[in-house]
């Protein structure tokens, strides 16, 4: 019953959800439901995480998947995977609604009430072969800067809440970051 | 070409999502503007996105998939109407592991239409355009045929199920063709027909196994 050599999980499925966002493209209802069903909760976990308020959060999950629904069509699988296209329409969603929050909310602080810690679930990169490369990566960064680049993605913090959560000047924050991200990207073209 | 390095990291800043102000509109606007920009943000997703792997994932409310719907699906003149299944289905679902929020939708969005004699429009869960439309006649004969695009995925089978008035496990009525089938099955009004996709050959348990992907009432209609 099952097949002769079947292939990774972790890469039948994302070719499996690749082929979900074509189908969407195409205008297949069924097929967006069922990419629904396998990444809502990711997403919307990506959202709480980044919003910290159940209704922001849904508006961002919301707003994501009708984007993703609007915007299939851009999604082409010879250029880049489902999990960053997905991940990255729902970080963008999150990231502004959080910052318009902070704009339109005086006294607003977004660095406020964050988890004092990053993340450090960082085993959880292990299982694919990009998530491998980048956990190898981010480790000859050092515990500081890998830390400070999870802080930006996971809970979407800016320059200056980094600055202000971590009680060093902006423009320290700011090249810090940069040089964080410079290496990541020579380590990965390695 | 000598900002060719300052760009590619402003490019991995606007996709962190660390800037701010003066900077971020900056990137907005190069992203909109600048082909070799909009390629570096990409690549920069393409690096970064496996980092959410770290978060948790969360369960979103059902009702997120409500609004999703509503604002994706064009409008349609078909009537809609919510029927009180839901408790039913959420017994059947919990026999069956098909997950609530399938079973809402589906008791959300049948559409009922005015045909002729035993007539259930089963429309996806997905949406609320009818796909298959099934005629029951008094002699036993349940005609099943498409009204809409249906796609199976290889390897794959669709099944059809009968989950009569006050039952809480659906009976399975065989594998059905995308072309559509005619069977014999005496079935009541008020029976709803699903259809889920199950491996080749059906379910092998006698319940359904895969998602439940369409579904209608049998409506005896004068």
């Amino acid at each position: 019953m099952p097949e002769d050599n079947p292939p990774p999980v972790a890469a039948s499925a994302a070719d499996e959800s690749a082929r979900l966002l074509l189908r969407c493209a195409a205008g297949d209802r069924v097929a967006f439901r069922t990419l629904y069903d396998r990444w809502g909760a990711r997403l919307h976990g990506v959202a709480l995480r980044i919003t910290r308020q159940s209704a922001l959060a849904a508006d961002a999950t919301h707003d994501a998947f009708v984007q993703v629904w609007q915007q299939a069509g851009r999604f082409d699988p010879a250029r880049g995977s489902a999990e960053a296209f997905l991940i990255s329409l729902v970080r963008y969603r999150a990231l502004d609604i959080v910052r318009r929050r902070a704009r339109e909310t005086p006294g607003y602080d977004a660095a406020e009430d964050r988890p004092d810690e990053a993340p450090d679930a960082l085993t959880q990169l292990v299982g694919s072969a990009e998530g491998a490369a980048l956990h190898r990566c981010l480790a000859l960064l050092g515990a500081e800067r890998r830390r400070l680049v999870l802080m930006a993605f996971v809970d979407g913090l800016s320059h200056s809440e980094l600055a202000e959560k971590l009680s060093v000047p902006l423009g320290t924050v700011k090249s810090w970051i940069r040089r964080s991200l410079a290496s990541l990207r020579d380590c990965l073209a390695a | 070409m000598s900002d060719a390095p300052d760009r590619d990291l402003l490019a991995a800043e606007y996709v962190l999502g660390t800037l701010e102000g003066d900077e971020a509109d900056q990137a907005a606007h190069l992203l909109a503007t600048d082909p070799a920009f909009a390629d570096a943000v990409h690549a920069w997703q393409e690096r970064l996105a496996p980092l959410a792997a770290c978060v948790p994932a969360v369960e979103p409310p059902a009702e997120i998939w409500d609004r999703i719907e509503a604002t994706t699906m064009p409008a349609q003149s078909a009537t809609v109407i919510p029927i009180a299944f839901r408790r039913r289905l959420r017994l059947w679902q919990a026999s069956t592991g098909v997950a609530m929020a399938i079973a809402a939708s589906l008791a959300a969005f049948i559409v009922l239409r005015a045909p002729s004699p035993r007539v259930a429009v089963l429309a996806p869960m997905t949406g609320r355009v009818p796909v298959l439309l099934a005629t029951a006649g008094s002699e036993g004969v349940l005609t099943v045929r498409p009204d809409g695009a249906i796609t199976v995925p290889s390897g794959r089978d669709l099944e059809l199920w009968a989950l009569g008035k006050g039952e809480t496990r659906p009976r399975s009525l065989g594998v059905l063709p995308v072309g559509g089938r005619r069977l014999v099955a005496r079935l009541a009004p008020g029976t709803q027909l699903l259809v889920s996709l199950e491996p080749r050959g059906g379910s092998p348990t006698g319940q359904p196994t895969g998602p439940v992907l369409y579904g209608g009432q049998l409506t005896a209609v004068e």
